[in-house]
């Protein structure tokens, strides 16, 4: 966790200051490194070569200058699901429904889409990212008044409202809001005015990148330098004691889950605006999912969040190539992030402390210190721990 | 019967134990006394096979002991009981019985069995067992103590440890208790009481072994020694030892002891008034119809044994919990009109009246944050250092400085260490100095001085006293009736979720204890 | 039309109820494996395959109950001598399961999707019982899995409540710390409910692809290993109650077959959203875990 290590360092001199500054990054990178490893591994047993691979995932993601602009449009979902995911993960909220939250969002941004033909090019878009934010929001909102006020498991509240977001776009593209050739099963086009603007044509950047980066850094001054970021990271740490110094445990929960959904419901909005222009079922190629790797990979840090979901957006886009040239199946991008995610994890156990302690340096010990640097993950706590 | 020879043992950086040596005879009740870490916990865990010793060997009855396996200790013959009692809360007390091995001795679990033993001891004992099938959740801390203690002797063991095991009785069932355990040595058994009273310890032990930092530092015949020489061994100084040697260990001999002279509550202005304060859990009435006044420069003290309200008593202060009637009112009875839920937001808005929980490393501090963090915890302070939302970080850390200081909590990081690294005197400390931070008009402790050694426990008293002398008011919520007759004026004996006054002037241990365990007043 | 609705729900109900008690074991010793859904799916992926290779039931029942076992295993090595966060850990093997099976089976069948159907399992019927009206054909004449499914609800509440693994397995749900000081191996005791659950996930998946679908399709597990994670909650944490809660969604998953025969007036998605939206409906009625093992979800390292 990187929160205690920001906090300004008193009295230590400035190489000391540098390496504790550094030392997140050392993180990310040993991590990236560990991907590149598991990944080879899993190639070698797929009867693949991992250089030949790596060079066609290089190329893919990375290769020309339409390839890196296109990794970093990939990379844009996942800053936005993966900061929905951190930001709730960071208050223990396990918010495994940023798929949903962002379907929603994507949903109400292309169902007003196409009526903003009249409005200001301005007007449409903020019309547009509100309708992502509030349709975002509330799928978030759902999820946390259950949990707030009926103790249902968010993890299973939000898978299941994946399900059902899956299916409230489906009805919706082949009913209400279907083109109107009635051909395929897809949105009308959304209104010239509420598209984003392209950026260097013929490359796909535009605007969204930027907003992801600047709601990441949001993200980050509200969770480290607010009394609210404050209270909900304590929540997050230790439940029992927050109720005790009266941070309000229910109204954490709602506005943690609303606000995440509308951070993931945004996501699905710049995906419309920018890069679809209308809405069909298969939006997401399960971002959602993937944005948990992300934050893992980030440690929850808002900040680190930007370079976690460009390397997995590097993945995504170089895997197409991948699979152009190496015929190694998509779906392996799964596996990958499986791997990853189980890596991480174990490499934050207590089992493997020592480990990690040799490899980033352990902190200053008190006297009774066991020994391991604080985990990436809030601490689990029992899940039928009652609100008192 | 118990020996052991060189034990060592670190966790991490720091040596717990360092070549300890130790020897429990058959037939003998031997203290072990220390203060808190000093390595009493760690010596008996050892001994019951619950960890490790780096180095270092035991013998029971002269047979080695393999060491870190819970089972052979078992089945060598220790049995332990720990003070916080590890029971299983939803399944039955048969169940937990059976589970720990309790029955008919041939080693299957059978919570049948269980019961059927279980009746007979406890019918030695005279205690009283939990009606059948009952799950533990519901069941008070003495209750458990009891199952405890039955499930340890169903063992036969040859070696009986109990850490810390008066705490948790009422002053009434102490008697009994101590009888209980001159019969359990008569039976040719060692048994072995881990204590910080030191009193108990002279009056009950054959033996006294005394550690101190790791080190064994003496041991020597009950009778030869006193408590001042005890707590001289304990702590290595004589001054600290003559501040620190207990007022009154007034519960074992029985004497009153003297008003420690705060000013006449009647007379000072009230700051706290709470009446007709009530909880229901269901059926289950929890606090019932609980009043009190609390005056500005006063300590008051409630005494009694966990269970009778006390922990819901203070999650109602602290606003945790809404009480189904009463009010809580800061100042006069009619400064406020409020009740209920109206009065919980009222109390965390005025901000006058800070809680501190019994169990600070889950209830008060965050381990995983930061000194400077944990200090934000309190709304007062938080509050103080948020403009429009914005925390001051900076700010916050540097008064945290200030408050280690002024506080004199010595931790190697300062403000940006963490929490877990503290103490637990440290940390104790640091939730005082949290609460006094706010700048209350009230603070209310629950089990202020539990696990801390003399000289924190001496450091927080000293806070408390130096805050009512100010102004303050306090109110120590408490079993521990030592602490409570040292440091408080008024008394109150909170039980079975009501709460009575004592008369004015009325001391007498051996009363108190009477109402806390429950006799009519 | 009551009959095929009947039956149709019984049969429904089966993987999951299979699924859920296999989890009910697991959560008794206080794990929660989010990643049952991924166990149903590898269960039901290689079962088929199995079968369609060498042409044997068996065979493919075996493969089934293998797979979901050695993703079990996988997980219970991560969340049990790692004790890492069982939550993220169960997303990730749901994630690896899906991507296996998607490799495999581009790998196997090919993209072109090659006809994998297979002869499924044959109904069994109770002889004259199944000719009972209304009920009959529901409660006697299904298929093999589905009889196991239900039979096998009280033998888990017996192994749960009666037998000495089962409160040892309780005791180590409960409080691991006390469970290990007085000397239950709880690090055994999770692995073994963990491969139990195993057996039951990879047949829960079987009854999907051998008996029920004849063929295989991505991700054709559906969201009903999270449905059997709901039931157990919703069932209380008892053997029966889990029944009871898999024959209400078993039920509603029928609705979406009968009622698609009423014309198109209601929109199939509406259908296909139904369990997911009951299982909501049903955890908010239902409400607080007070009754779940204490220590349930929290990770447990040995010292």
């Amino acid at each position: 966790m990187s929160a205690p290590r920001s906090a300004p360092a008193r009295g230590g001199s400035a190489i000391a200051r540098l390496a504790a500054a550094i030392r997140p990054v050392a993180a990310l990178i040993l991590f990236a490194v560990v991907i590149a490893i598991v990944l080879a591994l899993v190639l070698l047993t797929l009867g693949a070569s991992p250089v030949e691979v790596f060079a066609d995932l290089w190329r893919g993601a990375f290769g020309d200058w339409l390839a890196l602009t296109d990794t970093l449009v990939k990379s844009t979902p996942l800053i936005f699901t993966g900061l929905a995911v951190a930001v709730a993960f960071q208050g223990a909220l396990w918010n495994i429904g940023a798929e949903g939250q962002l379907l929603i969002g994507a949903l109400a941004a292309g169902a007003i889409g196409p009526a903003l033909g009249g409005w200001p090019h301005g007007a449409a878009i903020v019309a547009m990212l509100a309708a992502g934010a509030g349709g975002g929001a509330l799928w978030g909102a759902i999820a946390g008044g259950l949990r707030a006020r009926r103790e249902v498991n968010e993890v299973i509240s939000t898978i299941m409202l994946n399900f059902v977001a899956a299916q409230v776009l489906s009805f919706a593209v082949h009913g209400p809001l279907m083109e109107a050739s009635g051909a395929f099963p897809a949105s009308a086009p959304i209104a010239a005015a509420a598209t984003f603007d392209v950026y260097l044509a013929p490359s796909r950047l535009n605007f969204g990148m930027l907003l992801a980066a600047g709601l990441a850094v949001a993200c980050y001054l509200g969770l480290f330098h607010t009394a609210a970021g404050f209270q909900l990271r304590a929540l997050g740490r230790n439940r029992r004691a927050s109720a005790f110094f009266g941070i309000p445990i229910a109204r954490m929960t709602i506005g943690t889950l609303a606000l995440a959904g509308a951070i993931a419901g945004v996501g699905g909005a710049v995906q419309v605006s920018a890069i679809t222009h209308r809405l069909y079922e298969t939006l997401s190629p399960g971002w959602g999912y993937e944005a948990i790797a992300v934050a893992l990979v980030a440690r929850l840090n808002p900040l680190a969040i930007v370079p976690a979901a460009v390397l997995f957006g590097a993945l995504d886009n170089g895997s197409q190539a991948m699979q152009r040239a190496a015929g190694v199946s998509p779906e392996l991008v799964y596996v990958i992030q499986a791997l990853v995610i189980l890596t991480l994890l174990a490499f934050d156990a207590s089992a493997t402390g020592a480990l990690r302690a040799a490899i980033l340096g352990a902190p200053a010990a008190g006297p009774d210190d066991p020994g391991a640097p604080p985990a990436a993950l809030p601490p689990a706590a029992p899940i039928a721990t009652r609100d008192a | 019967m118990l020996e052991a020879r060189g034990i060592t043992r670190r966790f991490a950086r720091t040596l717990a134990l360092d070549g300890v040596d130790f020897h429990a005879r058959a037939g003998e009740i031997h203290a072990l006394v220390g203060e808190n870490g000093a390595g009493k916990s760690t010596l008996i865990k050892i001994f019951a096979g619950r960890l490790k010793p780096d180095a270092g060997r035991v013998t029971i009855a002269g047979e080695p002991l393999a060491a870190g396996s819970a089972n052979r200790a078992r089945a060598a013959g220790v049995a332990a009981v720990y003070q916080s009692p590890m029971l299983f809360e939803r399944m039955t007390w048969e169940e937990n019985l059976a589970l720990a091995g309790f029955g008919d001795g041939t080693g299957a679990r059978d919570p049948r069995a269980a019961a059927a033993r279980a009746a007979a001891l406890a019918r030695d004992l005279g205690f009283v067992l939990p009606p059948a099938g009952a799950t533990l959740e519901r069941r008070s801390v003495a209750d458990r103590v009891r199952l405890e203690i039955i499930r340890a002797l169903g063992a036969d063991p040859r070696v009986l440890i109990l850490d810390e095991p008066t705490g948790l009785l009422a002053p009434a069932e102490l008697a009994a208790f101590l009888a209980m355990l001159r019969r359990l040595r008569g039976a040719g058994r060692a048994v072995v009481i881990v204590t910080h009273k030191l009193a108990e310890a002279i009056a009950v032990a054959d033996r006294i072994t005394v550690l101190r930092r790791g080190r064994r530092v003496a041991e020597c015949r009950a009778a030869a020694t006193d408590a001042a020489e005890l707590a001289h061994l304990m702590l290595g100084d004589l001054a600290s030892a003559q501040r620190a040697a207990p007022v009154a260990d007034a519960r074992i001999e029985g004497q009153a002891v003297a008003d420690p002279g705060t000013t006449d509550p009647r007379c000072a202005a009230p700051v706290l008034t709470v009446e007709a304060l009530t909880l229901d859990d269901g059926a289950r009435r929890l606090l019932d119809s609980i009043g009190f006044t609390l005056t500005a420069g006063e300590i008051a003290g409630v005494a009694g044994v966990d269970g009778n309200g006390q922990a819901e008593l203070i999650e109602v202060l602290a606003g945790m919990r809404t009480p189904g009637a009463g009010r809580i009112v800061m100042g006069r009875a009619d400064d406020d009109a409020s009740s209920g839920g109206a009065a919980r937001s009222a109390l965390r808005s005025a901000g006058g009246l800070a809680v501190i929980a019994q169990n600070r490393d889950s209830d008060g501090l965050i381990l995983d944050m930061t000194l400077w963090e944990n200090i934000l915890l309190a709304r007062p302070v938080r509050t103080r250092f948020t403009r429009r939302g914005w925390l001051q970080r900076s700010r916050a850390a540097a008064f945290c400085g200030e408050l280690l200081e002024r506080f004199q909590i010595r931790t190697a990081t300062g403000p940006a260490g963490l929490a877990g690294a503290l103490s637990g005197g440290n940390r104790q400390r640091l939730a005082v100095a949290r609460a006094m931070a706010g700048a209350p008009r009230v603070i209310v402790a629950h089990d202020i001085g539990r696990g801390l050694d003399l000289r924190a426990a001496e450091a927080v008293r000293q806070m408390l006293r130096e805050f009512a002398a100010a102004g303050g008011a306090v109110m120590l919520i408490s079993g521990d009736l030592d602490e409570l007759l040292e440091l408080c004026g008024r008394l109150y004996v909170l039980s079975g979720g009501r709460l009575i006054e004592t008369a004015a002037g009325d001391r007498d241990p051996a009363r108190l204890g009477l109402l806390m365990a429950g006799a009519a007043s | 039309m009551l009959e095929a609705f009947l039956s149709s729900a019984i049969a429904m109900a089966a993987p999951i109820l299979l699924a859920a008690l296999g989890e009910l074991i697991v959560e008794q010793g206080g794990v929660v494996n989010i990643g049952i859904e991924g166990a149903m799916l590898c269960g039901a992926f290689f079962g088929l395959t199995a079968t369609w290779f060498s042409g044997s039931l068996a065979l493919g029942l075996a493969a089934a109950i293998g797979a979901a076992v050695a993703l079990n295993a996988l997980f219970a090595l991560v969340v049990v001598n790692l004790a890492v966060n069982q939550v993220v850990a169960g997303t990730a093997i749901d994630m690896l399961a899906l991507g296996l099976t998607g490799i495999c089976y581009r790998r196997i069948f090919g993209v072109t999707g090659r006809a994998l159907t297979i002869t499924p399992m044959r109904p069994l019927a109770l002889g004259p019982l199944a000719r009972i009206p209304i009920v009959g054909p529901a409660l006697f004449d299904q298929n093999g899995l589905v009889y196991l499914a239900f039979v096998l609800v009280p033998i888990v509440g017996a192994l749960i409540w009666r037998t000495r693994f089962g409160l040892e397995l309780r005791a180590a749900g409960e409080r691991p710390e006390a469970a290990d000081a007085l000397g239950l191996a709880v690090y055994r005791l999770r692995w073994q409910a963990l491969l139990m659950a195993g057996v039951l996930s990879g047949l829960a998946g079987a009854y999907l692809t051998l008996a029920y679908a004849n063929t295989f399709v991505e991700g054709m597990s559906a969201g009903r290993g999270y449905v059997a994670l709901s039931v157990v909650i919703v069932g209380r944490w008892r053997a029966w109650g889990v029944a009871a809660a898999s024959l209400l969604f078993g039920a509603a998953m029928a609705l979406q077959f009968g009622l698609q025969a009423f014309g198109t007036a209601v929109p199939y998605q509406l259908f296909l959203a139904l369990p997911y939206a009951l299982t909501i409906v049903m955890l908010a009625i239902v409400g607080g875990q007070a009754q779940s093992p204490s220590a349930l979800g929290a990770p447990y390292a040995r010292l």
